[in-house]
């Protein structure tokens, strides 16, 4: 199994787990966006929005880029490509150990010369 | 926060009882529980309601010991346990194991793992769907075998 970083993955975790900060991902999918855009449609001040922004940062989830006095974010899926990938190994480990399963039985129904046995 | 569970189906060539036995039966799962560069498994398993396991990959780069606790046995139909190991960070996990007779002699095996961590974006579901449509698929080639 492919190791990732604990650290990384637990801060992709940890950053997705907040129903704002995936908010602001899924609006930044459309192309970067300026902070006060992004804050635009949330019911929380800028104050708020900017302390999800940085922990999206941390996370690498969003990078940050500095034109004249405007601060603009744009998404970074590398991480959640990760964690993804993370998942799918277990779905490769079941898939594995099931291959393994079945060849186990199908080699003892035949030791035993059972009709049907492949 | 977990991941949508990981839902894995598929044939196997023996009856529920005999797949239903091989998850619990310590030499059996030795041999099937050795992935890859995994040399065998040492299993110790206490196989009743609340009972615990131990499996432990002896690989050459160290070993990778998974545990958990049976939380429901129904042979042949239900295995419920917990599963926690490196992969999961520590983290207790949950897996349901589901056995149906399958044309002649055979079983469909349906293994859901929950509490993973992982949630993903919404564009990443698609992933999971493209995934489990591959699965459908791969089920069906067997099935027309």
């Amino acid at each position: 199994m492919v190791e990732y970083s604990e650290a990384r993955l637990s801060r992709t975790f940890a950053a997705l787990a907040d129903p704002t900060r995936r908010a602001i991902l899924a609006r930044l999918k459309q192309g970067s966006l300026t902070v006060g855009e992004i804050a635009e449609p949330f019911a929380i001040s800028l104050n708020a929005v900017s302390k999800h922004l940085k922990l999206l940062e941390r996370a690498q989830l969003l990078r940050r880029e500095v034109r004249g006095r405007e601060h603009y974010c744009s998404l970074d899926a590398a991480p959640i490509g990760v964690a993804e990938q993370w998942a799918n190994g277990y779905r490769e480990f079941w898939e594995t150990r099931l291959d393994a399963l079945d060849q186990l039985v199908t080699a003892r129904r035949k030791a035993r010369g059972d009709k049907g046995a492949r | 926060m977990s991941s949508p569970p990981l839902r894995i189906v598929r044939v196997l060539s023996a009856p529920p009882e005999e797949i239903f036995d091989a998850w619990l039966d310590a030499a059996s799962l030795a041999v099937w529980m050795a992935p890859g560069d995994v040399e065998r498994s040492t299993v110790e398993v206490d196989p009743r309601v609340g009972g615990r396991f131990r499996i432990v990959m002896k690989a050459p780069r160290g070993d990778h010991e998974h545990t958990g606790e049976y939380l429901v046995l129904e042979r042949p139909r239900r295995l419920v346990f917990t599963w926690t190991s490196e992969a999961t960070h520590g983290r207790s996990t949950t897996v349901s194991i589901e056995l149906r007779p399958h044309g002649k002699g055979e079983t469909e095996l349906t293994l859901v793992h929950e509490g993973l961590p992982a949630e993903t974006a919404e564009d990443h579901r698609s992933g999971w769907g493209d995934i489990l449509r591959k699965q459908d698929a791969h089920v069906g080639e067997r099935r027309g075998r």
